[in-house]
């Protein structure tokens, strides 16, 4: 439920609560004021018959006025205290019984003891309250309206910063170099909020780039040390008086720089590929690209006696042509480096779907933890970082890569997006 | 051949220099922006070696320096970076090759050797060695006039070889120039093996001589 809707409910409710209650109480204070008022005409009229009584020592006629009844009733009682009470009146005009309002008093003249009745109507006053009754309940009617309105409209209005922020912090990637930008909204909250949002993304973002550009210089920096590396075994070498053992020696210093001058690289692009700064987008043959791969990977295929099965249609892509031969390389290397020997590799390109399928190790890979970097496994002599490569390839371009065993095949699939 | 090179790092640069010099082959070095920019003003080189990284600027600078005064230096941008914007920029500003870091310095030479020989075609593109005679632009070899069919790798190969004559080159820089980035799925060196045995045979039976000379536990030196 909405903070808005929480907060319309319970102002309705309490809205609608105190309404009917001080409509109960305004009730009964005008019903008692209005009584009270009805019971002083009425002590009035008494204390007129009494000194009419006193005036005249004898009993007024009984006049019916068209307000008033009074009626005299002949009682032995000495004592007898006033007393008002409701009792019905019979209004001569209309013919009907109105609620009305009653005193009883006691009279005394030339030794006899009268009790005095005077009955008024109370048709006026029960009119004025229940005309006051339906003012408030109109009143509470138009008000509730209004708070609803207000609350479903206005306060929607008073929220909309609130969902414009929201939505941008949704939206928020990290990695994306769009900025959180500014709500312009009067509200203090809302302004708070929106200056802590764009504080916060702007620290994330910067310390997220702070971090790529650190691998980026410390990949780089790491190749001039390398580079010497490599250039004094050049030179080293040339010296044909070492043995056979110390070559060999620097043969494997050789291959070891070799393979942090890879990791390096690899490293490198996965940086470039997440910073999306390979953008020499072109229209890519798939079918023509694995059949130069097919080529320049005969020797290795021959050598291992792998048996290469392919089946392509012509799929066109629109990626980075490196990327793409990135991508490729890699399916085509994996294939070859785990396969046995001798194997077989079937790659299949049909529709928008490139898959490859290897023999290999018994044994299926992790298939959660493969496209993780670093991920290896047990007798892989690589960077660990190739199916990483391939999936950030993958997610850039939004294809979908999978891994599946499937009959003692490995199989690798990339499902590219269909051509608008 | 005069060469210029232009390196901050000072161990990179001296033995650069040193793999360089050799007969009838000039080095000079510059160790920043400054000194280079001085002694290309005053001197002609056939080729500068630049790094794009310096102290006191980026090497591009050079390169813009070289354009605007209408000079005709090979150069060949070694850099740190991989990164395809700057190779882009390189080349576009006048570079004529590119190489990463690390590389070897077979490598170096057979790249260098290469722009340089582009550069100074003419109307002749034939290389002479000994022997050996090949058409740079029909990619065709001849030894003793005596035609020579190569394979693609094997002519690359001897290339190689002919650029780094006299030098021991380990067998990490052979593949690394044959096969590059796939480099890493060779398991073994026995490729590089398969076609130095077919390339030294094919020069054998037309030469009687052996070019080739194994060093054990490393690598090849051509001779």
């Amino acid at each position: 439920m909405k903070l808005a809707s929480h907060y319309n409910k319970v102002s309705v409710v309490i809205s609608v609560s105190v309404l009917l209650i001080s409509g109960l109480i305004y009730y009964l204070i005008i019903n008692h004021i209005a009584r009270q008022q009805l019971d002083n005409d009425l002590s009035e009229e008494v204390e007129e018959v009494v000194n009419y009584v006193n005036l005249n020592h004898r009993l007024p006629q009984p006049v019916e006025f068209d307000e008033d009844q009074t009626s005299f009733i002949k009682t032995t009682r000495d004592q007898y205290n006033t007393r008002f009470f409701d009792s019905p009146y019979k209004n001569p005009k209309e013919q009907k019984t109105e609620a009305g309002r009653a005193v009883s008093a006691l009279v005394k003249t030339n030794g006899e003891n009268y009790i005095v009745t005077i009955v008024e109507s109370r048709e006026e006053t029960e009119y004025l309250i229940q005309i006051i009754s339906a003012i408030t309940l109109i009143l509470t009617a138009v008000l509730l309206g209004i708070l609803i309105v207000t609350n479903r409209f206005v306060l929607n209005g008073l929220w909309r910063p609130f969902y414009g922020i929201l939505d941008q912090v949704k939206r928020f990637n990290v990695a994306d170099t769009s900025k959180v930008v500014v709500i312009e909204t009067n509200v203090d909250e809302f302004k708070d909020l929106s200056d802590a949002v764009i504080k916060m993304s702007t620290r994330v973002t910067s310390d997220y780039q702070g971090l790529k550009t650190f691998t980026e210089n410390a990949s780089h920096e790491m190749m001039t040390p390398l580079a010497i590396i490599t250039s004094k075994l050049d030179m080293l070498i040339q010296d044909e008086t070492l043995k056979p053992d110390q070559f060999a020696q620097i043969t494997d210093i050789y291959s070891a720089a070799g393979r942090l001058s890879r990791l390096n690289q690899s490293l490198l692009l996965l940086v470039k590929i997440d910073n999306n700064l390979l953008q020499d987008t072109e229209k890519l043959n798939i079918k023509t690209i694995i059949l130069e791969k097919a080529q320049q990977f005969h020797e290795m295929i021959v050598n291992k006696n792998i048996q290469l099965d392919i089946e392509l249609i012509d799929v066109e892509v629109t990626a980075s042509r490196y990327l793409f031969d990135v991508l490729i390389n890699n399916l085509f290397g994996n294939a070859i480096r785990h396969n046995k020997n001798p194997g077989s590799i079937k790659i299949e390109l049909s529709g928008n779907r490139l898959k490859f399928q290897n023999t290999g190790d018994s044994n299926p890979l992790q298939q959660d933890a493969i496209f993780e970097r670093f991920y290896k496994g047990r007798t892989s002599d690589g960077t660990g970082l190739g199916l990483a490569i391939m999936k950030n390839i993958c997610a850039l371009y939004h294809y979908e890569i999978k891994y599946d065993f499937k009959q003692g095949m490995h199989c690798f699939c990339v499902v590219f997006l269909k051509p608008d | 051949m005069k060469l210029l090179i232009v390196e901050d790092e000072q161990t990179l640069r001296d033995t650069i220099e040193k793999y360089f010099t050799e007969e009838g082959s000039i080095c000079e070095v510059a160790g920043d922006l400054k000194t280079a920019l001085k002694k290309i003003a005053v001197y002609e080189y056939d080729c500068i070696l630049l790094d794009i990284g310096l102290p006191d600027g980026d090497g591009f600078a050079i390169l813009e320096y070289l354009r605007t005064s209408g000079k005709n230096e090979c150069v060949l941008i070694i850099s740190a970076r991989n990164s395809l914007d700057d190779k882009i920029k390189g080349l576009n500003v006048g570079a004529d090759d590119y190489i990463t870091k690390p590389f070897h310095l077979a490598e170096l030479k057979a790249r260098l050797l290469a722009i340089v020989r582009r550069k100074t075609f003419g109307s002749n593109s034939l290389l002479n060695y000994n022997e050996i005679s090949i058409d740079l632009l029909g990619r065709t070899v001849t030894v003793n006039d005596k035609p020579m069919t190569l394979t693609k790798k094997e002519y690359d190969m001897l290339l190689y070889f002919i650029a780094n004559k006299g030098k021991v080159i380990s067998k990490n820089a052979i593949a690394e120039h044959l096969w590059g980035d796939e480099m890493d799925m060779l398991d073994s060196f026995d490729f590089i093996y398969t076609h130095i045995k077919n390339l030294r045979k094919k020069l054998m039976e037309l030469s009687g001589k052996d070019f080739f000379a194994t060093i054990y536990g490393i690598g090849y030196k051509f001779v």
